[in-house]
């Protein structure tokens, strides 16, 4: 009898894997191991794809990494990129955010037209963008002719190209950070609102003593997402210059170089490596990040 | 300050949430706006506040027509029923935030605010958050959030209501404490008529957004203009039901409740069916008389709550705790003379007999 309800209960536990199963083997198949296997393949010298030889196990890979210039250039331009992209996006749909909420006419309008750079395909707009940014005839030019601006060749001119992928980027990252503080600002309560008016508080001192605290946890979650998207950016590049990496590499991001060493030049181990490298700055500045938020949530 | 309210009325579509009510209250009284909810009391609150928009009437603070000004410019304090704290900040800073947003420098702003939760009794909570503080203190922290200011008048929607029972009784001593030292004209709204009758100096009673009464509790307690209002004030209910007024005295079901010789008033209403009601502690037990028989008793502590029947209408009474009375028991009763309420067939009170 007691033999019998242990293997009933074992019996149950099984099938609770069953269900897993499908999920956790294509977890394991397309997630856990190519990641186990870049960060062996970023050690290994000379890795062939094809019959998985190798040279030797050393750091061979990444002293070729940190030697080349397009990769210390895709890093700077990263670099770049995040510093802009994500302060200004945030900074910029929180603006938004609060002002669509507190218009109560075509919220209705907003809404569908702050979302739909989200749900369209990133190539689609980059083609838009590259159209937009066409230094003929373009509209960003000629918003900027009738200032007086001369023409900018945005997308042809190497000085340019990061500062147009940046602008590109921002614009397309609001459709989310929108959404999300839209919703934390829905679920902020109106008597806090209420009780700020009979406490005669100035309309700035709204915004930054009691809304942008009350987003806090929205803010920090924004921007941590907002962080490891920019350092993976690579849809943006590939569509707004055509599957290229700007004129002369100018706008190439990590990423792209990861796809380029691996798909075009064929060197396995660099394009591992590379991916590596991205991991680990990744999650440092997550962790950094993390323990920040969590130091304020407790002073 | 004084506050005075003119044909104050607002309207949501067809919906009068406030009839035109005129109420005049005094420098430094504290008046409790009472009613089920839905009446409109807390409507009349906001109104007050400027927070919601009167469709018709004025608002004066002392001698200023204010229906216009917005609530910043009011010098009115509100104490929400959820307190509506700012969660992020301290008790201090909660307090200190009026101030600061009034430019009083921040040395004196601190000071102020430190004085003000010595007068709520907060002192040694200053530095926790909101979330770390019980109901009533959370209350306390609102209120003095409310005062530092230095308002003319002070509101406050349903202030005991997130409270449990014992808590409820000391806040409301600590709310007239408190308003009696600084001396404040306050308004607040409750749907307790208990609260409302044990601190107010006046009680403005409100059904489905009309001004029943206004009077002193006690008043108010003891002659209710009527049937509404001597139904909502009291506990256990006042007992209502139907009786008959003939040549000979009032009736119900049979039983002779007042002879025409008894009736100290009332000797001029006309023979017919009446609504009429006796409050349960206005029985009084008698050593004769017709005899009654207790369906149930509950012992609340001071009293005895007898429930009887006189045929078919069932009558609550209160006698005193140490009465012998239990299930079955018989006894006899009579109204206390002066104290059977006759309403008329629009509610209004009549007259007591």
């Amino acid at each position: 009898m007691q033999h019998n309800q242990t293997v009933a209960r074992r019996l149950r536990g099984c099938k609770g894997y069953l269900y897993l199963a499908p999920s956790l083997i294509i977890l394991l198949v397309f997630t856990v191991y190519p990641l186990i296997k870049a960060f062996a393949m970023s050690f290994c010298e000379d890795y062939s794809i094809i019959d998985g030889s190798f040279k030797g196990i050393n750091l061979q890979n990444y002293q070729d990494l940190f030697a080349d210039e397009v990769f210390l250039k895709a890093l700077s331009n990263t670099t770049i990129y995040v510093v802009f992209v994500v302060p200004l996006s945030i900074l910029l749909s929180l603006v938004l955010a609060v002002l669509i909420h507190n218009s109560l006419r075509g919220k209705a309008l907003f809404q569908t037209l702050y979302f739909l750079p989200y749900v369209t395909s990133v190539i689609a707009i980059g083609i838009v963008w590259s159209w937009i940014f066409n230094s003929n005839y373009g509209l960003l030019n000629y918003f900027l002719s009738l200032f007086g601006i001369p023409a900018i060749p945005w997308l042809n001119d190497p000085h340019y190209a990061l500062a147009a992928l940046i602008i590109f980027s921002i614009w397309k990252s609001l459709a989310f950070n929108i959404l999300i503080f839209l919703s934390g600002l829905a679920s902020i309560s109106q008597e806090i609102y209420q009780a700020a008016r009979i406490d005669s508080t100035p309309r700035l001192r709204v915004f930054f003593k009691i809304t942008v605290p009350q987003l806090r946890p929205i803010i920090v979650y924004a921007v941590l997402m907002g962080l490891i998207n920019a350092f993976k950016v690579y849809n943006e590049v590939f569509s707004l210059f055509q599957s290229k990496a700007g004129p002369a590499n100018s706008a190439i991001t990590v990423v792209y170089y990861i796809y380029d060493k691996f798909y075009n030049s064929g060197d396995y181990g660099v394009a591992s490596a590379a991916a590596v490298v991205l991991f680990v700055i990744i999650l440092v500045l997550t962790m950094v990040q993390k323990s920040i938020a969590k130091e304020k949530e407790e002073a | 300050m004084k506050i005075t309210i003119e044909h104050l009325t607002k309207q949501y579509g067809d919906f009068k949430a406030v009839d035109d009510l005129n109420l005049e209250i005094g420098d430094g009284e504290l008046v409790g706006l009472l009613g089920p909810s839905g009446c409109g009391k807390s409507t009349t609150l906001f109104m007050l506040s400027g927070l919601t928009e009167p469709s018709a009437g004025r608002i004066l603070f002392g001698d200023n027509d204010v229906t216009t000004i917005p609530p910043e410019d009011r010098e009115i304090g509100l104490v929400f029923q959820n307190y509506a704290l700012y969660p992020h900040m301290t008790v201090l800073e909660n307090i200190m935030f009026p101030l600061i947003n009034r430019k009083v420098p921040k040395q004196e702003a601190r000071d102020r605010a430190e004085k003000m939760a010595a007068v709520v009794h907060l002192e040694g909570l200053l530095n926790r958050k909101p979330k770390a503080l019980s109901g009533g203190q959370q209350q306390r922290v609102a209120i003095a959030r409310a005062l530092v200011k230095r308002p003319k008048v002070l509101l406050l929607d349903e202030p005991l209501s997130n409270l449990d029972a014992k808590l409820r009784v000391e806040t409301r001593e600590e709310i007239r404490r408190i308003q009696q030292e600084v001396q404040i004209t306050t308004i607040f709204v409750t749907h307790d008529q208990e609260e409302a009758m044990s601190i107010s100096d006046r009680i403005a009673v409100m059904d489905r957004g009309v001004l029943q009464q206004y009077e002193k509790p006690q008043e108010m307690y003891l002659n209710p203009v009527n049937e509404f209002v001597a139904n909502f004030l009291g506990m256990p209910q006042i007992n209502m039901f139907e009786g008959e007024i003939t040549a000979d005295g009032v009736w119900l079901n049979g039983h002779l409740l007042r002879s025409r010789q008894e009736m100290a008033a009332g000797q001029n209403l006309a023979p017919g069916k009446y609504r009429m009601g006796i409050r349960p502690e206005n029985f009084e037990l008698t050593a004769d008389g017709p005899q009654q028989t207790a369906s149930h008793v509950r012992m609340t502590g001071r009293d005895l709550l007898v429930f009887f029947k006189l045929d078919e209408t069932e009558m609550r009474l209160l006698a005193h705790s140490d009465r012998q009375l239990e299930r079955g028991s018989k006894f006899s009763a009579r109204v206390r003379p002066g104290q059977l309420t006759i309403f008329g067939a629009d509610g209004k009170t009549l007259a007591k007999v």
